[in-house]
């Protein structure tokens, strides 16, 4: 009886000792601050995207390092600084100056959040999201892989440029960062010699508040208790005056404002197109080349995602047509059963590494989306090669463009070509991804990565291999899952390629190489 | 896209683990309070079959076009063998198959979880017109094979290895009716998934290929008879699990493996005993149960029948007649 109790007791030690040795689980990247590796001193003579100028935004000359009320706020940030409690030592080690990657971050949780499919209702129709009352059952926004690489273009455009005026005014103004003036403020964070006038950090807490509120209105209070915290780091972190924020915030909200306005005018509003539209793409595709896709959901969906996201106004690309891909193979023709035998063949022994490739790069509903996986690896080189936020907005607003570029002729070829999915055109066939609701032909996730791979490939050298791999990887995966063609994915693979060599001779352009 | 809390697949095989241990006519599972006496093995085969056509998505039952009727199969191996008298071991390993009738979702098979328990009988004696025991049973189960757990409703099972604490306690009168009640708690390791990055509704995103599992409770009460000269035993039982913690199934959001997944069911469960002069005995069992409250799970109804087959390994092997 004694041996009883005395198992019994080591096994409930046991149980609780298996649980306690598993560690939190990490819900963002983690880094510490660095000190970066150059500061572009000349970042503001880049060309910006939309901005006909550095300076199109103005800000004031700030009063100078010796006058008595820069003095005052010194004063103020050297007592903000001191003393920091846990709390105001984790949001500055978290937010790290210039908060980028966290806003980025961000981003991408809040794309997770919003990529949800509308619900079918009792009766068995479909409410669309109404941008007009995101409140609405199903919120607005739905974000598909369209509307989160828009969101994520136009978020790092306009960091992009508001950063190029910001570096504009540092230059311009040339004022000292307040720990070069007054040397006994204790600062938290990694010390340069960049001019603190305006802070790129509330340059960059600014424009995020700002478009990211816009793409997502139901998180409006979310985003601004993120933005005071990350406001107010800057001063806890003893490395931006007040001066320095309001006049940072000032130009990124300025700068912000300007992107939304294109943004208001590039032709999303009309994407989602009522019925008869989307079926009159339907009635052209059958009628030019005899075939046509159908939603197989049930009940089905009246509208795919997005049909007219073709016709939205792109940033590098002269126009879709330019990177339109050759026609499919017809269905029934040699090469289409190819294909087809091949995915069948994939889905009857799918081995256990393809079915995790399928899985890695599914990102599908409640995810980021294959946009926000590519910006997740450019911020993992971005902390890697410890790039000052000009630099780092530059990476990705480039990679933003060319993903979005490919977003948008991706889906002109998808609802030009109409093209049937694999459980549409093969019989009997099932997978083990969820079948998307748009056509097949090119795969999105094709496309959004040979660009993404290819723009990263250019500013990082060293590691386009691994980017080609990782951009064959994900066309690959979704052979695998079942849900394409290898021809959907070669032609991805093509077609976003060539939307991220447009790219990339506009980045060689603007004088930030 | 949807549901079924596949752990309670296992609890389910397990309530059908029926074996005579005595002449009492007693069975043998991680809930009930039967023990096998020293050298007595008894081997179990069970098929399974469970399906749905509704389930909730949080709080909000619906059915789903995309699945029709989803239906889970199991052929499960079982033992139970006595130590001692008064310390059983016993274990498990189920086979299953998923599949649903309508969509286009490619169903799933393969062997899902092993399961090894130790069952004591630390108290028992008489009280009043019948007798009183309590009975603590610590089991861990984990995954047998690489399934994706990923994948629900077909995934196989959520893939975490589980260390559970169990106390039964039983009244049995002596002329054969009983009454059996059981509470347990399950703790969970993460489990693994196939990418590394997933929204947790509620609290974020999270960079990792784990996923922190909430911890499980469960319970039990049961009312069962031994009829035709005890070789009929006839139980009906109320049971429930609740997990303690994760997210629900937002609407029309596809489930993950750590949802907060909670469910009643009632069960009924029928086991008929044919002793042979050997010392052998085999046992006929057949049981239903339906799911009548749930969160974040199929609202099933599940069918098993099978074998078991009782013999001695070990020590005397007559005993087992008595």
């Amino acid at each position: 009886m004694k041996k009883l109790y005395l198992f019994g007791a080591l096994a409930v030690v046991a149980m609780a000792v298996f649980q306690a040795c598993e560690k939190d689980l990490p819900t963002n990247l983690e880094f510490s601050a660095y000190k970066y590796a150059n500061l572009d001193e000349n970042g503001g003579t880049w060309k910006p995207v939309l901005l006909d100028s550095a300076s199109l935004i103005g800000i004031p000359a700030p009063a100078d390092a010796s006058s008595a009320a820069y003095l005052a706020e010194l004063a103020d940030l050297k007592a903000a600084s001191s003393d920091l409690s846990a709390d105001q030592r984790k949001a500055v080690a978290y937010w790290s100056g210039d908060g980028l990657v966290r806003w980025n971050e961000v981003a991408r949780d809040l794309a997770a959040k919003y990529n949800l499919p509308p619900p079918p209702k009792p009766d068995g129709t479909y409410a669309a999201p109404d941008p007009a009352n995101p409140g609405n059952i199903p919120n607005f926004p739905f974000a598909h892989p369209p509307y989160a690489c828009r969101m994520f273009a136009y978020w790092s455009t306009a960091q992009f440029d508001a950063l190029i005026a910001a570096w504009h005014y540092k230059y311009a103004y040339n004022r000292p960062a307040a720990y070069k003036t007054d040397a006994s403020i204790s600062t938290h964070l990694p010390q340069n010699d960049l001019p603190g006038y305006p802070s790129d950090g509330a340059v960059v807490a600014a424009v995020s508040k700002r478009i990211l509120t816009a793409m997502f209105p139901l998180e409006k209070d979310y985003i601004a208790e993120l933005a005071e915290e990350h406001l107010n780091s800057l001063q806890w972190a003893g490395i931006s005056t007040e001066s320095d924020i309001v006049w940072g915030d000032s130009l990124g909200r300025g700068v912000a404002g300007k992107f939304l306005t294109r943004a208001g005018s590039d032709g999303m509003k009309a994407a989602q197109t009522p019925k008869p539209i989307s079926d009159s793409l339907r009635v052209a595709a059958k009628a030019r080349f005899g075939w046509q896709w159908d939603n197989l959901e049930s009940p089905v969906r009246p509208v795919g995602i997005a049909p007219f996201f073709g016709r939205v106004k792109p940033w590098c690309i002269p126009n879709v047509e330019a990177v339109r891909p050759p026609v499919p193979p017809a269905p029934g023709s040699a090469e289409f059963l190819k294909d087809a035998e091949e995915i069948k063949e994939i889905s009857k022994n799918l081995t256990q590494e393809q079915r995790k490739i399928a899985n890695f790069w599914s990102d599908g509903p409640s995810t980021y989306t294959p946009p926000g996986h590519w910006n997740r690896f450019a911020c993992d080189e971005i902390v890697n090669y410890k790039l000052n936020p000009l630099r780092a907005a530059r990476t990705l607003a480039y990679m933003n463009m060319a993903i979005m570029d490919a977003g948008i002729s991706c889906w002109d070829a998808k609802y030009y070509y109409h093209y049937a999915r694999p459980i549409q055109a093969v019989p009997g066939f099932k997978t083990i991804l969820g079948t998307p609701n748009f056509p097949s032909y090119t795969s999105g996730h094709s496309t959004f990565s040979a660009a993404a791979a290819t723009v990263l490939g250019h500013f990082f050298p060293a590691e386009a291999a691994k980017f080609d791999n990782w951009a064959k990887e994900a066309a690959e995966s979704r052979i695998y899952g079942g849900i394409h063609y290898r021809f959907d994915a070669d032609m991805g693979n093509e077609q976003g390629k060539a939307c991220g060599n447009y790219t990339i001779e506009v980045a060689k352009a603007d004088g930030g190489e | 896209m949807n549901i079924k809390f596949l752990q309670l697949i296992r609890y389910l095989c397990f309530a059908s683990l029926l074996c005579l241990a005595s002449p009492k006519m007693t069975a043998q599972t991680p809930t009930d309070a039967i023990m096998m006496e020293k050298g007595q093995l008894c081997v179990a085969a069970i098929y399974g079959h469970d399906s749905w056509e509704e389930y909730w998505e949080g709080t909000y039952k619906r059915s789903n076009g995309n699945i029709g009727t989803f239906t889970r199969q199991s052929v499960s191996g079982m033992f139970s063998l006595g130590i001692t008298d008064r310390i059983n071991v016993l274990g498990a390993l189920p086979w299953m198959k998923t599949s649903a009738s309508a969509g286009y979702s490619k169903g799933v098979q393969g062997i899902q979880d092993w399961g090894v328990w130790v069952k004591a009988r630390s108290i028992d004696f008489k009280l009043g017109p019948g007798s009183l025991g309590f009975y603590p049973v610590l089991g861990l189960t984990g995954p047998a094979s690489n399934y994706l757990t990923d994948y629900l409703p077909f995934s196989l099972g959520l893939g975490a290895v589980e260390a559970s604490g169990r106390g039964i306690l039983i009244y049995e009168l002596d002329m054969g009716l009983y009454a059996r009640a059981h509470a347990a708690y399950h703790i969970r390791s993460n489990t693994t998934i196939e990418r590394d990055y997933y929204y947790i509704p509620g609290a974020g995103g999270v960079y990792s290929d784990k996923v922190d599992m909430p911890n499980v409770s469960s319970f039990g009460a049961t009312l069962g008879a031994l009829l035709l000269k005890n070789n009929l035993k006839v139980e009906a039982t109320y049971e429930g699990m609740n997990t303690l913690g994760g997210a629900d199934i937002r609407l029309h959001d596809m489930p993950f493996p750590s949802n907060n997944m909670d469910m009643t069911r009632a069960n009924f469960n029928l086991q008929y005993y044919i002793p042979f002069g050997n010392g052998h005995i085999l046992s006929v069992i057949a049981g239903g149960t339906q799911v009548l409250t749930g969160r974040n799970v199929g609202q099933s109804t599940a069918f098993m029948g099978g074998l078991t087959y009782q013999f001695g390994v070990f020590g005397n092997k007559n005993e087992a007649t008595n």
